[in-house]
């Protein structure tokens, strides 16, 4: 109700502030993007189901929770809390990330086993998550600044935009498409294309669910074309403002972990 | 046999002109689906296979195990590019040379396209250049970073030192991407398929030249070598092929002086090589390596009958002047031994059928089909041809006068009309000499070494082989070999065991509901995950959600357990393994999981030498190995081990690719598993090409060896099916055997290898050597007959059989010769010794057999007497 509220909020600004126009800015749209894919909330936490397939259809799941918390509403900085469950052998391991906007993210990992709090440097983000498909960015964001937008076209469900990186030497993509739900404003599908044009990455929204309000990709998945290996996300127990407090995204909350909000 | 003799002289016409036919025919049969597939598809176009894995068919189980493994553990075939700069102090680690090997390894990624099952070309993910490796290391204040070894080619000198420092820290690229000696760089590219690398080496190539700077490039790797072996097959075929039929040609009008005449063996020679080359194509065979010298064995095999009949035409045509009468004379004397000797040939070759490698039956098989067609063209062309030409073109054809062998004119008749003197009078010597001679080679045999190399198939002027040299000196080792270590023991129904234990104790409804599922999964660790998850989402309430998530911490646990290769202990053992095999010295370096788990321990403490070690429990390894999988390539992880830890695959490089020092290797690692038992129960199995080369060389020394003994037995009871006796029959094989352990005996003497090509020559010697035998006895037991005593007959038989058995050995032997100009080693072999087996087949048959009969003249007469 209220996302459905908010939409209609929004689409009559707009209309009111750009009569002649009906359409948004491309780089409202990136915005609402950024935003509706990682900002939604104070903060949230969901307990994630990470099953990663190779292409022999060797499966691997990892059980973990995941805490965000945004600092200040301007969908910049934010901090992420990863408790993994399983394995049982890496359980209690987590990953700490404070996300900047402006500069290289701050990351953190606790691996119980060797007693060890270990920061990570943070200056390639386009490595893997932990073993899966999933990039840090695709994770924590991608900032849109890093790249220049163009509205390549508009369907009666999507904004399809094509998104070029402003550093291309940084990165492995020459550019990336995403499909934007006019809706919700959820990319529900994203693909990357290399140097000779070729598509070799491709993610997609499998579902979405509205909670709190907030439509939720309560399912994600994350395919390597050229490995044939693929990664599927699936969030139960999503909650939105829950009430997460600041200190638990510290190095003091990694080897003692804050059990209250890590629970299902 | 002759009956068909008969029949080509009065249709000549009919003959020629079918043969004719036929040819075209083959010709059209081979050529339409090679150029015009579409139009023709039911026709097997002309194909090549240079893949040396096809020594085995493709359902060995070497095969099927090296084809499975490489498919689980992501191996590729791959093309090695080794950049060497001698000029510069720093090496290739300068910004000019990095800016070079940078767009190169960039370069390489793009190289890929649509072939017909999907795309083709270079697996991007898997290339291992500085650009496309992960450096892990320090980032100060106790940082640890993941970055591209080489994102960028650097500006300094210093930078581009920096590199090599780098590299050579990471066990996995040290000695591997960068050379111990800091000077050089090998990039390795895998790519999707052996059969394309020459279109991916020539875009390579074409990349390379446009580098300025004094670096060297050398392209090389297994299918590389492949590909460029399939290219001189075709030099040779091209080259060889013609040049034996040239060379016969010369040596026949040296003999003959007629090159109307001579033209004859030389359409039967064509036909023959026609028939069984379109048979072999148009019955869907490729055209390999071995079966690629058919036609230049089937020529002189073609040629020797023709010769014997041209040189008996030759020596009685001027008695009849009469081209029918005198066909009619030579066939009704030659029919039956050009039979037997076509039939020993042909089984020389064909018991190469009972081999067990594809390419050499196949190879046998149609050379017997050859040698089969080569006696049906022979029995009926050369009358053909000699009837169609006028009885004019013959005139002062044939040898001016009578020779009388007691009074000999030419030099050869003369050494002929001595060596059979000498043999009679001092047969004794020529026994003992032959007695040395056997002692001799059979200390020779004893010291035969048993090895061969794909790579040493060519020249050692070759660019593969300089690389080869080049690459080896520098790096750990060109040549790849993988060794799997699993558990003995079957781990599914353990595990499952285990768990039943495990949940025995939990007294909740989920622990019930769950143990009443158990037999469904069959041991599917994911199945039980899956189920789990499915029953949390519907769980009426907290407490059953933890139920289940405790249940589903328990599979976890328990299947960890079974995750062997997390196992500190089972570490160590690998990495015992790896020590033991560096002390082989056959050994360059090994790959294994403990060197990521230890580099990345390392370098999670501060990067400190004591720190690379494998940590001390299962759940540290285990968070080790989750830190590295936040790598760029975290998927490296399943080169060396399986999602699920329960087997590992060692990568040894080695810097030799002789099948000698594989096996010794093979030997000494049977050895540390029997000496050293493992923490759990292990297999242990070898794979990759370097192991695949020495099953098949195992098979084919005790094929070959089968095969020998059994065309032996089967020439021996021809032999004394055609002499009606035992003691000729057995008489008959002397020749060809003392020829074989000599020739072997000289190659275990100077120490050449016993490789695919010397194995092979066994069986060829039986079939040819034995001819010179059979025509010797033959003749001499008919002259035996006609002059009453031996002493008398030895003259006549050092006559005309004994030059045309000389004049023979000189063709056939010469024939041989060309395969010396082939660019590849295989053939140069093949074509030296078969030259020496007939030298020597024809010098011991002249010698050895007179001798014995000297010296047993009154058992083998009486012998022969008796059943008449």
């Amino acid at each position: 109700m209220k996302k459905i509220f908010t939409a209609l909020l929004f689409s009559s600004a707009l209309f009111l502030s750009a009569p002649a126009a009906h359409a948004l800015s491309v780089n409202e749209i990136v915005a609402k993007a950024n935003h509706a894919a990682y900002y939604q909330g104070e903060d949230g936490r969901a307990r994630v189901k990470m099953d990663i397939t190779d292409s022999q259809g060797r499966k691997r799941t990892r059980d973990f929770v995941i805490l965000r918390k945004d600092i200040g509403d301007d969908d910049k900085e934010q901090k992420f809390y990863v408790y993994f469950n399983r394995p049982a052998d890496v359980s209690k391991t987590v990953f700490m990330v404070w996300k900047h906007v402006n500069g290289d993210d701050d990351r953190w990992l606790y691996l119980p086993a060797l007693d060890l709090v270990k920061r990570i440097a943070a200056t390639d983000e386009r490595t893997s998550f932990v073993g899966s498909d999933f990039f840090y960015e695709d994770v924590s964001g991608r900032n849109p600044s890093e790249d220049t937008h163009e509205l390549l076209e508009e369907t009666d469900n999507y904004y399809i935009l094509k998104s070029t990186p402003k550093k291309p030497d940084q990165v492995e993509f020459s550019y990336f498409k995403s499909y934007i739900h006019k809706e919700t404003f959820i990319p529900v599908k994203i693909e990357f294309f290399d140097k000779n044009g070729e598509k070799y990455r491709e993610g997609s929204a499998e579902a979405v669910d509205t909670i709190q309000g907030h439509p939720t990709v309560t399912k994600g998945r994350m395919k390597d074309l050229r490995s044939g290996s693929e990664t599927v996300l699936s969030y139960s127990s999503v909650q939105y403002d829950a009430g997460l407090p600041e200190d638990i995204f510290t190095e003091r909350y990694l080897r003692q972990a804050p059990t209250e909000y890590i629970k299902r | 046999m002759f009956i068909l003799s008969e029949l080509a002289v009065a249709k000549p016409k009919i003959f020629m002109r079918l043969a004719i036919i036929l040819s075209l025919l083959f010709i059209a049969g081979v050529a339409a689906p090679t150029f015009f597939p579409k139009q023709v598809p039911f026709l097997a176009p002309l194909s090549i296979d240079t893949d040396p894995e096809n020594m085995l068919s493709a359902d060995e189980p070497v095969r099927i195990f090296h084809n499975d493994r490489k498919k689980e553990y992501s191996l590729y075939d791959m093309i090695v590019v080794g950049v060497v700069n001698k000029s510069n102090p720093q090496g290739v680690f300068n910004p000019q040379s990095l800016q070079n090997i940078y767009d190169l390894g960039e370069y390489a990624r793009q190289i890929s396209w649509q072939g017909d099952n999907g795309p083709e070309g270079v697996i991007q993910a898997e290339i291992i250049s500085p650009s496309n490796v992960d450096n892990i290391a320090q980032a100060g204040e106790g940082t640890v970073r993941f970055e591209w070894l080489m994102s960028s080619p650097p500006a300094t000198e210093e930078a581009a030192l920096d590199v090599y420092r780098k590299a050579s820290h990471l066990p996995f690229l040290d000695n591997t991407l960068v050379s111990g000696d800091g000077k050089a760089m090998a990039l390795y590219i895998p790519i999707t398929a052996k059969n394309i690398s020459y279109q991916v080496a020539a875009q390579l190539k074409e990349k390379i030249a446009t580098f300025s700077g004094d670096d060297t490039y050398h392209i090389t790797g297994l299918p590389i070598a492949q590909d460029t072996f399939g290219v001189e097959m075709f030099i040779q075929m091209a080259v060889s092929a013609p040049l034996a039929m040239l060379l016969i040609f010369a040596l026949m009008w040296v003999f003959f002086r007629s090159v109307k005449l001579i033209i004859a063996p030389m359409i039967v020679a064509m036909v023959s090589v026609i028939f069984t080359m379109g048979a072999l194509v148009m019955t869907g065979h490729t055209v390999h390596i071995m079966s690629s010298m058919i036609p230049v064995f089937i020529m002189p095999i073609a040629v020797l009958d023709a010769v014997h009949i041209l040189s008996d035409f030759f020596d009685v045509y001027p008695r009849y002047k009469d081209r029918r009468k005198t066909i009619r004379h030579v066939m009704e004397e030659l029919s039956k031994p050009m039979l037997f000797t076509s039939l020993t040939t042909a089984a020389g070759f064909g018991s190469l059928a009972f081999t067990p490698i594809p390419p050499v039956q196949v190879f046998g098989i149609f050379i017997a089909l050859g040698v089969a067609a080569a006696w049906f063209f022979t029995v009926t062309l050369v009358p053909a041809y000699i009837m169609l030409m006028s009885e004019k073109s013959l005139d002062g054809f044939g040898m001016a006068h009578h020779e009388d062998a007691a009074h000999p004119t030419t030099p050869l008749a003369r050494i002929l009309y001595a060596t059979g003197r000498f043999t009679y009078a001092r047969a004794k010597l020529v026994l003992l000499l032959m007695l040395v001679l056997i002692g001799v080679s059979g200390y020779g045999i004893s010291k035969i070494q048993i090895n061969d190399n794909p790579v040493k198939w060519f020249s050692a002027s070759h660019p593969i082989r300089i690389a080869d040299k080049e690459l080896n000196q520098r790096f750990a080792g060109t040549y790849m070999a993988y060794l799997e270590l699993a558990p003995k023991d079957d781990q599914t129904a353990a595990f499952a065991a285990s768990l039943t234990q495990a949940i025995s104790g939990h007294n909740t409804p989920q622990a019930r509901v769950f143990m009443q599922e158990l037999p469904v999964f069959k041991g599917d660790v994911n199945a039980m995950k899956d189920f789990i998850s499915a029953q949390q989402e519907t769980a009426a309430d907290d407490e059953a959600y933890y139920a289940w998530d405790d249940l589903a911490a328990l599979v976890d646990e328990v299947y960890g357990h079974f995750e062997w290769f997390k196992h500190p202990d089972m570490l160590h053992y690998v990495e015992k393994l790896q020590e033991y095999l560096l002390q082989t010295g056959l050994v360059g370096k090994s790959n294994a999981l403990p060197d990521v788990v230890k580099t990345v321990h390392r370098e999670l403490f501060l990067g400190k030498d004591d720190a690379f070690r494998i940590p001390e429990t299962q759940n540290a390894v285990a968070q080790t190995l989750l830190t590295y999988q936040n790598s760029h390539r975290p998927n490296d992880l399943w080169h060396f081990t399986t999602p699920s830890y329960d087997k590992t695959v060692l990568w040894i490089q080695l810097k030799s690719g002789d099948n000698k020092d594989m096996s010794k290797l093979v030997e000494a690692v049977d050895t540390f598993f029997s000496k050293n038992p493992a923490p759990v129960a292990l297999d242990h199995q070898w794979f990759g090409l370097t192991y695949i080369n020495v099953v098949w060389q195992q098979k084919m020394v005790s094929g070959m060896m089968e095969a020998f003994l059994g065309s032996f037995v089967i020439v021996l009871v021809m032999m004394i099916f055609l002499f009606r006796s035992i003691t000729w029959g057995i008489l008959s094989m002397v020749p060809l055997t003392v020829t074989i352990a000599f020739i072997y005996g000289i190659i275990g003497l100077i120490g050449k290898d016993y490789d695919m090509p010397v194995a092979v020559l066994s069986s060829l010697s039986l079939g040819l050597a034995v001819d010179y035998a059979i025509h010797f006895l033959a003749r001499s037991r008919e002259a035996a007959e006609r002059h009453g005593s031996w002493k008398d007959a030895i003259q006549s038989v050092f006559g005309e059989p004994a030059r045309a058995i000389t004049r023979n050995v000189i063709v056939i032997g010469m024939g041989f010769t060309p395969l010396l100009f082939a660019p590849l080693v295989p053939y140069k072999t093949v074509g030296f010794f078969i030259s020496a087996i007939l030298l020597f087949a024809g010098i011991a048959t002249l010698l050895i057999l007179p001798a014995l009969i000297t010296l047993f003249e009154k058992f083998l007469f009486k012998s022969k007497r008796r059943p008449a």
